[in-house]
């Protein structure tokens, strides 16, 4: 018989930490990871031999890159694990901490992701295409952003707009590569990229790392970590694309399979959400989530967004770390990065971007349209 | 004269190969649970994961309904000068594609007929004309 994660015993996270997100530089990536990884040991008032199993996700670095950066915290022997699914390594190395601590296999496991800027090398299949070498990410997303604004009647303002609120969170964001207000103007006066995309509408990629730890109510205990700082993962689930209708948009109906099946397992509704943290590379998706996510009817994210419904302090704040627009988007760290940001909103530690009250929030991450994760997380 | 030469023929034949502007027929395939795609393959169909005899090439018409559009201003690809145009197309038997909108074609909007036809893309080696797909406002 399967279970879902809410169905093992429960699992927490009990530190977060990052090394900021940021243009590319000579850091070395060993220092980047390390540093995440000490501060959300510090953040747990932990040791680092504590630390049962380890997951590192990383899409762009090479072959088995934890290895001569976790020497450096001590070699323990303890099992450690390489994770790549694009977008979503991050997300993908947190469900898989997760899964082992909920099953009984370790206390404490730690998911860290790292990521330095490197060309992306994609497979071959032996299967000829027409044109996909003229159309990379920003052109896809494009494309949807043209068939959103005809379908939904959506000004190019409009979906700008999306960019403007995540340069507002991730201006108060520490951890975030893009520190800076942004005006509409300054959005839509910048940068072409393709079709009525522009470059602050489209996510920075940089380096960085985020690193959480999770543990079991017995690690808790025997680590005398502060459960009352202790966010419990109350939903995980991954979901890979399928044969959607012809014309249907792939991106958003995996993210509404995924998120349903989330919602379900924690018993909440779209409703009960006060965070989301989503996968925002490109403007016109934060309102293909919203919508799949349930958060309000298809066509209708434009309203909310002009209404502050999804600032932070509204109905629901969508990306108050800034979003992949704002704080970036290393890929490896990205997913976790999330995580730590919803655990530092529900402890109430987000300072001056903190959502008051925050209760519940919801991560979301796709990788290349063709996986999804979704993870709840709950005071 | 040199013949055309297609740049990708594993993918479209040209009904008749002495001049460019042909008309294009793609080559996709059909599995036996109906399920078709563009372009053929014989590892196995997306919807029933059926393989072997299952799957069996067929031609496709080059027309269909625009369902998006977008001017690519930036592109890295150096062999790929911006600016060009990418649409995704519906095809009307079925599968969606993403192709180049001819560069001489008016501009286009979603829900507007558009049809493919091999273009002049530039000559190669031997001096043949090479042709390739592109898509324009259907005439
Ligand atoms: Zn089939």
């Amino acid at each position: 018989m399967t279970r879902s994660l809410n169905e093992l015993r429960p699992v927490y996270v009990v530190g977060i930490g990052w090394h900021r997100y940021q243009n590319p530089s000579e850091t070395p990536y060993v220092e980047l990871g390390l540093t995440a990884i000490r501060a959300a040991l510090a953040d747990a008032r932990i040791e680092w031999p504590a630390v049962e199993s380890t997951y590192v996700a990383t899409a762009l670095l090479g072959m088995a890159s934890g290895r001569p950066m976790l020497r450096h915290l001590g070699a323990t022997g303890a099992p450690l694990m390489h994770v790549e699914n694009a977008s979503a390594s991050g997300s993908t190395a947190f469900r898989h901490a997760c899964i082992e601590v909920a099953s009984g296999i370790s206390d404490v496991a730690l998911a860290i992701g790292v990521d330095k800027r490197n060309p992306v090398r994609r497979p071959d299949t032996g299967i000829g295409n027409l044109a996909e070498d003229a159309i990379v990410p920003f052109t896809h997303f494009a494309l949807l952003t043209n068939e959103y604004a005809v379908r939904h009647n959506a000004s190019t303002e409009d979906i700008a707009r999306v960019a403007v609120k995540n340069h507002r969170n991730g201006a108060k964001n520490p951890n975030a590569q893009r520190q800076q207000e942004r005006t509409l103007d300054e959005v839509l006066g910048g940068k072409k990229v393709s079709g009525s995309l522009t470059s602050l509408q489209c996510t920075p990629i940089g380096e960085g790392a985020a690193a959480v730890i999770v543990a079991s109510e017995d690690g808790i205990r025997r680590l005398g970590i502060d459960a009352g700082r202790a966010i419990r993962t109350t939903a995980s689930v991954g979901r890979s694309e399928r044969v959607y209708p012809p014309g249907a948009g792939f991106d958003a109906a995996l993210t509404k399979e995924t998120a349903d099946l989330a919602l379900a397992q924690a018993k909440l509704t779209p409703k009960d959400l006060d965070i989301i943290e989503l996968h925002d590379a490109f403007t016109v998706e934060e309102l293909h989530y919203i919508e799949s996510i349930g958060l309000c009817p298809e066509g209708h994210g434009v309203r909310m967004l002009k209404d502050g419904a999804l600032d932070i302090g509204g109905q629901c704040a969508i990306n108050p770390s800034g979003g992949l627009i704002a704080m970036g988007h290393p890929i490896g760290p990205t997913g976790i990065g999330q995580i730590g940001e919803i655990v530092m909103q529900l402890r109430g530690e987000a300072g001056p971007r903190q959502h008051g009250g925050a209760r519940i929030g919801l991560a979301h991450m796709v990788g290349v349209g063709a996986v999804c994760y979704v993870h709840i997380l709950q005071r | 004269m040199q013949p055309n030469k297609l740049l990708k023929p594993g993918l479209y034949s040209a009904a008749s190969h002495d001049q460019a502007g042909a008309i294009v027929r793609l080559k996709g395939g059909r599995c036996r649970c109906g399920y078709v795609f563009f372009p053929m393959q014989t590892y196995g169909c997306e919807r029933c994961g059926s393989h072997g005899d299952a799957l069996t090439p067929c031609e496709l018409s080059a027309k269909g309904t625009l369902l998006a559009e977008a001017t690519v201003h930036l592109h890295a690809d150096k062999n790929r000068p911006a600016p060009f145009t990418i649409v995704k197309v519906a095809l009307d038997d079925g599968p969606v594609i993403r192709t180049l909108l001819a560069e001489d074609s008016a501009p286009v909007a979603p829900g507007q007929r558009v049809s493919g036809r091999l273009a002049a893309i530039g000559q190669n080696e031997s001096g043949e004309t090479v042709l390739d797909l592109r898509f324009s406002i259907a005439s």
